[in-house]
């Protein structure tokens, strides 16, 4: 089991792209919402997280993406997700993130 | 008879401790041959539960209790803190548009637990809470 939490992030034409590693938890949802915050001034407004290799989140971690929803909305953008993890996936459907994010196959679906 | 395996722990209040827990989940569905997508499930269940006992578990005894009992067919999940408890059915079930532009993003453990879930107990007094998840695997 991954313990430590790590990102990248690439922009990808106009979507930024964040991809984690670990478990999203206080500390990880926060340091994805700091990585966003770099590039807010840049005029994002599309945001991909690829959460392919956080097998583990907890909703706490998750709050964190419901600013980032909350920051993109406001300026008329979306946050994308993909490579969900099926339990991962369903928490979102339950948290009803899914009625203000998408989730893709990849970033090429973005338009 | 089918295989029926327990797991008992008593998980200090430490950062990040509800691992120690998924751990000992993960192996234990492993040697059982339950499917990986039940154990993901299995997963947000216990790591919901810890967190929100552990961060209702006071400082006089800053610890919790976790069980699992898991056969091919069900695992229950107890997790027992010592905190002062608290009136359940005051807690307000959390609503997405709510919480977008509203102050408090978080609150979202109860509702997790009660949706995945097969079956969802609370007991609380002022001595603690026990909460217990039963969760189908098969």
């Amino acid at each position: 089991m991954v313990l430590d939490f790590e990102l990248t992030s690439e922009l990808v034409n106009d979507v930024l792209v964040i991809k984690t590693e670990g478990y999203i938890n206080n500390a990880g949802g926060e340091r994805i919402a700091k990585e966003f915050e770099k590039y807010l001034n840049q005029g994002i407004t599309k945001v991909l997280i690829d959460i392919e290799k956080s097998k583990v989140v907890n909703s706490i971690g998750i709050s964190f993406l419901i600013e980032i929803i909350e920051q993109l909305n406001e300026r008329g953008g979306k946050l994308y997700f993909t490579n969900l993890d099926p339990s991962i996936e369903k928490t979102f459907e339950i948290m009803g993130l899914f009625q203000f994010a998408e989730k893709v196959d990849s970033v090429e679906d973005i338009k | 008879m089918d295989q029926h395996i327990k797991l008992e722990i008593k998980l200090p209040k430490v950062t990040d401790i509800e691992l120690v827990a998924l751990e000992g989940l993960e192996l234990m569905g492993r040697h059982l041959g339950i499917p990986e997508d039940k154990i993901g499930e299995a997963r947000i269940l216990v790591t919901e539960g810890i967190i929100n006992a552990l961060e209702h578990s006071g400082s006089d005894i800053p610890y919790v209790n976790v069980d699992f009992t898991m056969t091919k067919e069900k695992l229950v999940i107890l997790i027992t803190d010592y905190g002062q408890g608290f009136e359940p059915e005051t807690v307000e079930e959390p609503d997405i548009s709510g919480k977008i532009g509203g102050d408090n993003k978080r609150g979202w453990g109860l509702k997790l637990m009660k949706s995945m879930s097969d079956d969802f107990k609370i007991e609380s007094s002022q001595n603690g809470t026990r909460i217990t998840i039963t969760k189908k695997l098969s």
